[in-house]
């Protein structure tokens, strides 16, 4: 209960940080729309030259975006600033400035992950979501009650895959740390704009099994389509899960070894 | 003009950069996946099929050669001269007995070493399983070299320029972005220019993004007839005319700016 | 009789710091196989400390002061040896620990930069479980000991030195803490900044009993504030005692500065063996002797030198502190 209250004071900490300049509210409006502006296009220009690819036709593949709009402003809203404060560039692992989070009397992984707080991404979830609802109303099957349940989900088994392998990442930090391992991710996550079944065979079986971006937004996708079983439901749920608790536990191995190992 | 001091400059700073290899392989490696994931998603469409007169072979030595151009043009100054202003740390370039541009020239040169050195062996690695498809005539080969040095000097400048207004408005990477977007969707990054809808194919002729980074690639591909290759390079030395000036003048203005209001 | 508020027995910490030659033959060497070097940043240290106490921990760069300090923040697993604070075992972490202390970093900030500081104040609160009631005790509290009313409504980043020290010290200690860990703390590099910020240290301390432990390179700090110091240097304890013990013992002598007269001033003839010559200026002459020498030194210089004014006095504690940290030992 106390930790509820917490996200509370933490997120509007954050909102006045952000809103301490004016500039940024513009400028973060500016970025969504032309991170909108340009997967739309991109995804139009591709179909505008051929109707589909491997069974994703131009609907379906929008959908997919939205997908991958709604679950980056997931991240960008509160997983991401938390996780690159601890373990980015100017992370606090790297300038020392981690000593005052490890001398707070709250659990360490849920400051890391909750503490910092970005309001206006709740732009880009709205832009992200705006994307899935007019896929969906251009989509040729009608969206059933099983379908939303279905993608609900999925897109929720999406988020804790992308939560376990950030937290997995900057767990890594601490034990070399000044290495970009979120920068490593960023780029392969931009892998999940596409549908994975428009990639080579080596690859998606890489996109699943060993960075598993692909299934964090192609099943939520497949959902609204109607075309993700039962099965692959019940593994993206499955995989969420086991990679939570092994992200964990890295995460916690790694905090102990700082404090054995460093000076 | 100092030009001593700047050979030496560039010199010590491409080693300084050399010691930190793994830091800069790991950016560019971000750097890489997203024309990778083009490169990719348009194979996949145009197997067994030519889209827009290019072929499945074509698609994919398109991009790779886009993937070094695009690295070898690539201008990080814009983001650091920004920087440098924004915090104030421009004094300490301007005591020094060096154009200022020295510095920038020096990050350059040292960034392109370092990137080539991993971009190379990847993209040979990436030919040789990708087989693309490249034919290349003595007439393209002789003219992708200008072609590829006013690209990068007009990156480069343009770039630089758009920095400089960093002496006015706090946010001038804003702007940074907005370009970084444009060039995205007509540089030939999302699509070859020639596949793009009309009004964006003209909109990317026109102005100077393509020939940022587009142009020596379809020049080396040979998408391009005669009479493309020279209004390119028209094209291209027009709006690096353009860039000088704009640097140039921005900097004089600005400058006094700067020093007016205390640095 | 109460258990002291801070035991530390045998408190021993090294880690491991990979080595690197230069060059390129080295770095790729490297790569097979790591070389580390043992570094004992804490060796075998034993002292207490009784509720209330104001110590100051010092020595030279890389004495092992900032380890100490973590160790008992419970931010670092000692090698060996035990410590217990406030009742706690401080490396267990426990949040009940945790909320009974409180850390100044001197380089390092824990306010939030682009807004007031009442709003950092305000989360650390939350955090630290302080009842709203409390809070607003402790703050207003505070901010009139340290005459803060001004700077509640200006960001971080627009607070001058001295001020954001001021806020780093509040911050500390909105929780009430038992115990404060103070590392290198500038108090203030304005002279009127430092003496108001020592008088609250020791105004505070006085008041609510906190323990409070100081590191410092300034002396003139520790000298105001820590009526007990222990010095640390290479990770050992070399000293636990008043500081003005601490010349006494470590430094043994007496500094005899003399101002002469007349003609001979400035020849001096022959000087006992044990005494040293500091300075000798025009008229003027400062000796060094034993401490258990000086009265003979003394009675023997007042007799064979025209001597117009004489002092017997102490070295100066930076010149005592400043030969140990150079010669590395009592």
């Amino acid at each position: 209960m106390r930790y509820l209250r917490l996200i509370g004071h933490f997120a509007r900490a954050s909102f006045q940080e952000e809103a301490a300049y004016q500039a940024n509210f513009y400028i973060s409006l500016l970025h969504s729309l032309l991170n909108l502006a340009t997967g739309v296009l991109g995804v139009m220009v591709l179909f505008g030259q051929i109707e589909t690819v491997n069974g994703w036709n131009l609907t379906a593949t929008l959908a997919l975006l939205g997908v991958y709009l709604t679950v980056s402003a997931l991240r960008s809203l509160f997983l991401g600033p938390s996780l690159e404060a601890l373990a980015g560039m100017d992370g606090e692992v790297w300038t020392g400035q981690f000593d005052f989070t490890l001398l707070r009397p709250v659990d360490t992984q849920f400051l890391a992950s909750l503490r910092k707080w970005h309001p206006f991404a709740l732009f880009d979830l709205a832009l992200g979501l705006s994307v899935v609802v007019v896929a969906v109303t251009q989509l040729s099957q009608t969206l059933t009650v099983a379908h939303l349940i279905a993608f609900l989900v999925a897109l929720g088994a999406g988020v804790t895959i992308l939560y376990s392998i950030l937290l997995a990442f900057a767990g890594l930090v601490f034990w070399s740390p000044g290495v970009l391992f979120t920068w490593v991710f960023d780029s392969i996550f931009q892998m999940a704009r596409y549908p994975i079944g428009l990639y080579p065979g080596w690859l998606r079986l890489v996109l699943i099994w060993v960075v598993p971006v692909g299934v964090i937004t192609t099943v939520p996708a497949q959902a609204l389509t109607g075309a993700a079983s039962v099965g692959v439901l019940a593994g993206s749920a499955g995989l969420a899960a086991a990679l939570l608790i092994g992200a964990s536990a890295l995460f916690r191995f790694g905090l102990r070894r700082y404090a054995s190992a460093s000076s | 003009m100092n030009h001593r001091g700047g050979w030496a400059l560039i010199q010590a700073t491409w080693a300084s950069w050399l010691q930190h290899r793994g830091f800069f392989f790991i950016l560019a490696f971000g750097w890489m996946i997203p024309p990778l994931i083009y490169l990719l998603v348009w194979s996949t469409a145009a197997s067994g099929k030519t889209i827009g007169g290019l072929n499945q072979g074509e698609f994919v030595a398109y991009y790779l050669v886009l993937i070094l151009v695009n690295q070898l043009t690539f201008s990080q100054t814009s983001w650091t001269v920004g920087d440098l202003i924004r915090y104030g740390q421009m004094n300490r370039l301007l005591v020094r007995p060096l154009s200022p541009v020295y510095d920038a020239l020096s990050s350059e040169v040292a960034g392109k070493v370092v990137y080539m050195l991993f971009d190379v062996p990847i993209v040979a690695a990436l030919a040789l399983i990708l087989h693309p498809e490249l034919h290349l005539t003595p007439r393209n080969v002789l003219a992708f070299v200008p072609a590829l040095g006013l690209a990068w000097m007009l990156r480069f400048f343009w770039g630089y320029w758009i920095a400089l207004l960093a002496f006015w408005a706090a946010r001038a990477d804003a702007l940074l972005a907005v370009q970084d977007a444009l060039i995205f969707l007509l540089a030939g990054q999302v699509a070859p220019i020639q596949l793009l809808p009309d009004g964006l194919r003209n909109a990317a002729l026109a102005l100077p993004f393509r020939y940022m980074v587009g142009f020596p690639v379809e020049v080396v591909t040979g998408q391009l007839d005669t009479f493309g290759l020279w209004t390119g390079f028209a094209f291209q030395v027009g709006w690096l005319v353009i860039a000088l000036a704009l640097s140039a003048s921005v900097w004089r203005v600005g400058l006094k700016r700067y020093s007016a209001v205390g640095g | 009789m109460t258990q002291p508020h801070i035991i530390v027995r045998k408190l021993a910490k090294t880690y491991r710091v990979p080595t690197r030659e230069p060059g390129l033959a080295a770095s790729l060497k490297n790569l097979v196989r790591r070389t580390y070097d043992d570094v004992q940043a804490v060796r075998d240290v034993s002292f207490t400390v009784e509720a209330g106490e104001m110590v100051g921990l010092i020595g030279p760069n890389g004495a092992g002061k900032t380890t100490m300090l973590k160790l008992l923040c419970g931010l670092l697993h000692p090698t060996s040896g035990e410590a217990r604070v406030a009742g706690f075992i401080p490396w267990e972490r426990r949040h009940a620990y945790l909320r009974r202390i409180s850390m100044v970093l001197g380089n390092k900030s824990q306010m939030l930069w682009d807004i007031p500081p009442m709003d950092s104040f305000r989360v650390l609160s939350e955090i630290y479980g302080v009842p709203p009631a409390e809070f607003g005790r402790t703050r207003d509290e505070l901010i009139e000991l340290l005459d803060m009313g001004e700077l509640l409504t200006k960001p971080v980043r627009n607070l001058s030195l001295g001020e954001r020290m001021k806020c780093e010290l509040v911050a500390g200690l909105l929780h009430r803490p038992a115990v404060w860990f103070l590392d290198e703390p500038p108090l203030g590099l304005d002279v009127s900044m430092q003496l108001r910020l020592r008088r609250f240290l020791a105004e505070y301390n006085r008041r609510n009993g906190v323990t409070v432990i100081l590191t410092s390179h300034y002396m003139a700090d520790v000298m105001a504030l820590c009526p007990r110091v222990i010095l640390i240097h290479h990770g050992q304890m070399l000293y636990d005692g008043e500081l003005g013990g601490l010349a006494q013992r470590l430094a043994p002598f007496k500094l005899l500065r003399m101002t002469l007269q007349g003609e001979n001033g400035n020849s001096i003839g022959v000087l006992p063996s044990n005494v040293e010559i500091i300075e000798h200026g025009p008229n003027r002459l400062t000796l060094r002797a034993a401490r258990s020498d000086a009265p003979a030194v003394t009675a023997h210089l007042l007799q064979t030198l025209p001597v117009a004014d004489l002092a017997v006095e102490d070295p100066p504690i930076e010149a005592v502190i400043d030969q140990i940290y150079r010669e590395g030992g009592v």
